[in-house]
């Protein structure tokens, strides 16, 4: 190392410690993660296309004038044309209309199911994972069955035990999804109960769920919101999966999956390759997106994932 | 390794007791019981309610619950798992004659993913941080994000309707006999099936490569003078490629999940066809026996894995 690096740095650490008498390093902490992220090009894409589908699903009335339910038989399987942007499907409503308010639930029912499970996950690992014991094994050896299962099966079962609905899909998501953020959130407790703050709020008499929640969670909260945005996109795969095997969100209700169902009919398939090619490629967008994100979140909150 | 086993043994079987209790319980809420299969509608409606009783109490369907679980766990020990709701075919018919499609189909996707994923890995490992590696990186992710039917119906549309190469689904035609006959069948979703998986195991490949490569053997083999191609592909690959097949390997039973989707769309005739049909048509023993067989078939898996790598790594067996 050259002298005059050596004296850099050494300047660089001075102001660092000044700063951190002062108090201030903790805003740039903040801001460091949220540098990284956005250094990171594909997440930063990510985030682009990913808002550019979400709002123009929320603002989807600005965007169309169209109904996604209003049935127009004279303009059936029409090909796409300026008025009709995706073209119309056999029953002559809009394509991209549906495609719009399609998005709505079905990113709804992505991200509720995520965030369903991760409520559960949360809630149960923080406190299991702190406290450790008789609860802690029980959970694990119950979350541990639930994972046995493989994924889209314990899906379908809960679907023919429950029945079809917008709301038991949240649920039959939650209940499939909570056992991998249980463990995840509880291994994470389990190395952050060795720190020594925690000991010292342990000898300062506080209760056992103000440490949990309040001092212990926020520490493991970096990988939870990765896990969260992943699910997210593993659950809205799902839902097209279930819906498209015309087993998830009831047909009546436009959503994703729902719309590439009529692809299951060969001549919609061989014919109409615009009912179901364009929306196909946006759910692809969009979970790209938020798998780019989640790339970029764990590389920003937690360098040692870095592969 | 034998107290290991043991060790292993004994938390496989209470996870199955109470995995099997659940899907009992299931099934004692489902709607109908046993004398409501056998007897029909219009034959119950001429029988007494006196007859009715005394058909329950001879099947022993009034016994404590405790008993008719033993009792049920006894016979589906034997291989008796009872009567689909639609057919009346015995449902270990249905699983064993629907079994060899699905293992057929998931042995090929297996097979693909595996060559292609640790090929990828390997190069991808070689070439870290080059172009090659981050678009390759990025080819994964976006493999992960298409979901799987769409690239089912868009292979589909173009090897099967646009060039008209490959069948659109199906397995057997009348006059079919050998497996050359069906091969043409089989190509496309195996293929889609083993892509849509390739994408992990070059992920999981890639890491070991690296880590086999920072071994002081490679060092070692390097400065013996070996050529660059021996050192990566004897040394390196050889290495890093055992734990990737062990785990690949047996991951077959999750397989029988992974390919529900696709054994659908292209009216492959396989387990997991069957389960969705007996979903949609709510018929339920069918329902939970196919998902209580295929998490046996993981459990017991995942308990040789086990065994595998504890015979590979003896530090595992003292953990």
């Amino acid at each position: 190392m050259s002298r005059t690096r050596a004296a850099r740095l050494n300047r660089k650490m001075d102001r660092l410690k000044m700063l951190e008498k002062e108090g201030l390093l903790k805003s740039r902490e903040g801001s460091r993660a949220v540098g990284k992220f956005l250094q990171n090009k594909l997440a930063v894409v990510g985030l682009i296309v990913f808002a550019l589908i979400l709002l123009s699903s929320i603002f989807a009335p600005l965007i169309t004038k169209y109904d996604p339910a209003m049935i127009d038989l004279r303009s059936r399987l029409s090909p796409p044309s300026r008025e009709h942007l995706f073209g119309t499907d056999k029953l002559g409503r809009d394509v991209f209309a549906r495609v719009l308010y399609g998005g709505r639930i079905s990113i709804l029912v992505g991200f509720g199911g995520a965030l369903g499970a991760a409520l559960v996950g949360v809630s149960l690992g923080t406190y299991a994972g702190y406290k450790g014991g008789w609860l802690d094994k029980i959970l694990l050896r119950v979350s541990e069955i639930f994972m046995s299962f493989p994924q889209i099966i314990l899906v379908l079962l809960l679907v023919s035990i429950l029945g079809q609905s917008l709301w038991n899909l949240l649920v039959i998501f939650t209940i499939t999804g909570w056992g991998s953020v249980y463990r995840m959130t509880r291994s994470q407790m389990l190395s952050i109960r060795e720190e020594e703050y925690v000991q010292a709020l342990k000898a300062f008499g506080l209760s056992d769920g103000l440490i949990a929640y309040k001092h212990m969670l926020p520490n493991a909260l970096g990988p939870i919101m990765v896990n969260l945005t992943l699910s997210t996109a593993m659950f809205i795969l799902e839902e097209t999966a279930l819906s498209f095997l015309g087993l998830g969100v009831p047909l009546q209700i436009p959503t994703w999956g729902n719309i590439l169902n009529a692809a299951q009919d060969l001549t919609i398939l061989q014919e109409a390759w615009w009912i179901w090619v364009p929306v196909g490629l946006v759910i692809s967008a969009f979970v790209l997106s938020i798998n780019f994100i989640g790339d970029g979140l764990r590389d920003a909150v937690d360098p040692t994932q870095q592969g | 390794m034998l107290t290991y086993t043991l060790r292993k043994l004994l938390m496989l079987i209470p996870m199955l007791l109470v995995i099997t209790f659940l899907i009992f319980v299931g099934l004692e809420l489902t709607p109908g019981d046993a004398v409501s299969y056998m007897v029909g509608p219009e034959a119950m409606a001429n029988m007494s309610q006196e007859r009715l009783d005394e058909l329950r109490e001879a099947l022993g369907l009034n016994d404590p619950f405790i008993v008719r679980y033993l009792r049920w766990l006894g016979r589906a020990l034997r291989g008796d798992f009872g009567y689909s709701l639609t057919s009346g075919v015995p449902i270990k018919d249905i699983v064993f004659s629907r079994l060899p499609a699905t293992l057929e189909l998931s042995l090929a996707a297996l097979l693909i993913s595996t060559l292609l994923g640790s090929i990828l890995g390997m190069v991808s490992a070689l070439r870290k941080g080059s172009i090659l590696d981050v678009s390759l990186t990025v080819a994964g992710m976006i493999g992960v994000s298409i979901p799987q039917f769409f690239f089912a119906l868009v292979s589909i549309l173009i090897f099967s309707f646009k060039l008209g190469w490959l069948p659109s689904g199906g397995r057997t035609m009348p006059g079919y006999t050998t497996f050359l006959d069906r091969l043409p069948h089989l190509i496309l979703p195996a293929l889609v099936l083993g892509i849509t998986m390739t994408a992990g195991v070059m992920r999981y490949s890639r890491s070991s490569m690296l880590d086999a490569l920072s071994k002081d053997y490679i060092k070692t083999a390097r400065s013996k003078g070996l050529p660059e191609w021996r050192v990566n592909l004897l040394h390196g690959f050889r290495v890093a490629l055992t734990p990737v097949v062990v785990l690949v390997g047996f991951r077959l039973p999750m397989l029988i999940g992974g390919s529900v989707v696709v054994e659908q769309i292209f009216q492959w005739p396989g387990i997991g066809k069957e389960f969705v049909a007996a979903v949609r048509g709510q018929n339920l023993p069918l329902v939970m026996m196919i998902a209580l067989f295929s998490v046996t078939a993981v459990l017991v898996a995942s308990f040789l894995v086990d065994l595998l790598t504890a015979l590979l790594d003896p530090r595992i067996r003292l953990e």
